[in-house]
């Protein structure tokens, strides 16, 4: 598919559509639709937002290509004066008082959020399934998870409800949801887009990223939100990607996890119809080597792992006191335990539960730090191997998606299905799902600052396979 | 108070307990043998430089932002944050 937004921005300049006929369908779209990717509708501030557009338009005043664009934003990002919930109870009447910094540069760019949507529970989840707000169901069959956490987000985009939507990756968040709905999805490199004003999961991997029905609205979006920022010290600074130099192919040599295909837990069909994609790869004069790399079992504990101790600090700030939906108790420690208690989810406990028991004394040496020094040989690994290949290619999942309600019925399993995602989080790579190649798409994945290659390579695939 | 802390209690979180499903990943951690014992993070240094820190300058919140952040208050009174009287331990 082409670009939306410019075919979008077309129609408005040449005044064949209203902007606020425009989001205004996309509100009815959004409120009527029967997939649980709701959680607030931003109906007031978008309209507003639309009639300034419209009366640009027809003073005859130029538009820039993101302005009166309808999307979407995963409900845990800050945009001012909106509910910010995260899906959970804890944050049900929370009210952003400032916008995160992604978001800002999109309503700088004329880009209207109508919608904030639904996930799992602080990003706890690879199935959107932890939500008060009820489970996401799949854009393709509706009796099949969306996938998560940022499950919302890319049912929205599937289902034409949003043009693009802005979701969060910190394990494979925004991947594994777009392969699972069929569109395109990008975790960038780790500190190209500032996570201010995101609610920090796991702070080391957490990245702010965009989904979308084609590569050229990846690369618009990815351009705007990119940047370093002061509010986030470890955003970088990055080079924006322009639309021609994506457009040639120039990639020699590519690369796939061998045991990732010869692994057991890989459903059959995802392992023909990846191998298929890799011979016609292979066909058009791409050189592909399989590489060695660490066990899926090591990859998924070495990321919870870390993961957990992070959110388990991340979380300790909502106790209820300056915000949230206190429950009162008879001492201050009580209010605080009754508080957390009653109002996180069983997932979001586990997690917490996991991470405080990596960080006590006793426990950090042997797992913790362990932990940590397996994330530096894993991106280690990665060094060598982009020294070999310009590209590394991989599933998104084992299998296809699961159907709503068997996720929760057993953890560790959804935490394996993360197996093919998480390594290239602990390594900070830039990675983006393509809707081809497998049920759940294809992964790409580069060096680091290495967006520009996956965006041409996509590019390819799309002609390719 | 005893210097063991159990896991509800650094949780603040009511009667919680290790899960199976959690301590199957743990378990692969302690069995994993790494090639070497380097938990310095040396490969995705992330810290900002110290001659690239940010101006320390204070800066005012706008009206609405402290507006929304009094609004976010669990309970308050004549517009202040109540919070418990009293901090036993």
């Amino acid at each position: 598919m082409d670009s939306q937004i410019k075919h979008i921005h077309q129609q408005l300049v040449d005044q064949q559509i209203t902007c606020t006929a425009l989001v205004q369908e996309k509100l009815n779209l959004l409120q009527e639709n029967t997939h649980n990717t709701v959680n607030s509708l931003l109906d007031k501030t978008a309209l507003a937002l639309a009639v300034k557009v419209d009366t640009k338009i027809k003073n005859g005043e130029k538009i820039g290509l993101l302005e009166g664009i309808p999307f979407g934003v995963k409900d845990v990002y800050m945009l001012q004066g909106t509910n910010t919930t995260a899906s959970s109870n804890l944050l049900k009447n929370y009210k952003s008082p400032f916008t995160a910094t992604a978001i800002q540069k999109l309503l700088d760019a004329g880009a209207i959020p109508i919608v904030k949507e639904n996930c799992d529970s602080f990003g706890h989840g690879s199935s959107s399934e932890n939500t008060i707000f009820g489970a996401v169901k799949n854009a393709l069959n509706p009796a099949l998870v969306a996938g998560g956490s940022s499950g919302g987000s890319a049912v929205n985009v599937a289902k034409n409800f949003t043009i693009f939507s802005i979701g969060g990756d910190t394990g494979g968040s925004i991947r594994q949801p777009a392969g699972y709905n069929k569109i395109y999805g990008l975790k960038p490199t780790y500190g190209r887009i500032s996570r201010y004003g995101l609610m920090a999961y796991a702070s080391s991997t957490d990245c702010v990223g965009p989904l979308a029905k084609s590569i050229e609205d990846i690369r618009i979006i990815l351009n705007v939100m990119s940047g370093k920022d002061a509010k986030d010290q470890t955003s970088i600074t990055s080079k924006e990607i322009d639309e021609k130099a994506i457009s040639n192919n120039t990639v020699k040599t590519i690369g796939y996890f061998k045991n990732f295909i010869e692994s057991d837990a890989i459903d059959a069909d995802v392992k023909a119809d990846f191998l298929t994609s890799i011979e016609k790869i292979k066909a058009t004069g791409i050189k592909v080597k399989a590489l060695d790399f660490f066990k899926s079992d090591i990859l998924v504990s070495t990321y919870y792992t870390l993961a957990m101790a992070e959110t388990a600090s991340n979380l300790s700030r909502l106790d209820g006191t300056n915000y949230g939906n206190r429950i009162e108790a008879e001492n201050l420690i009580e209010t605080y335990a009754v508080t957390r208690s009653e109002n996180f989810s069983e997932e979001t406990k586990r997690r917490i539960v996991g991470g405080n028991q990596v960080l006590s004394q006793g426990f950090s040496d042997e797992i913790y730090l362990k932990g940590l020094a397996l994330r530096d040989q894993i991106s280690t690994n990665f060094d060598k191997d982009f020294k070999e290949v310009d590209i590394i290619l991989s599933p998104v999942t084992p299998s296809a998606p699961p159907k709503i309600g068997e996720s929760l019925k057993d953890p560790h399993a959804m935490y394996l299905s993360d197996a093919y995602t998480v390594g290239f989080s602990l390594a900070q790579l830039p990675t983006l799902t393509i809707p081809q190649g497998t049920v759940t798409g294809l992964q790409i994945t580069a060096a680091k600052n290495n967006e520009e290659i996956i965006l041409k390579f996509a590019n390819f695939l799309k002609e390719t396979i | 108070m005893s210097k063991i802390m159990t896991v509800d209690i650094l949780s603040s979180i009511k009667g919680a307990q290790p899960s199976e499903a959690v301590n199957k990943l743990f378990d692969v951690i302690k069995n994993a043998q790494p090639t070497n014992n380097n938990s310095l993070n040396n490969v995705n240094y992330n810290c900002v430089s110290v001659n690239n820190l940010r101006e320390d300058v204070v800066i005012e919140s706008s009206a609405i932002e402290k507006q929304l952040i009094i609004e976010n208050f669990p309970k308050k009174k004549n517009g202040y944050l109540v919070v418990a009287k009293v901090i036993e331990d």
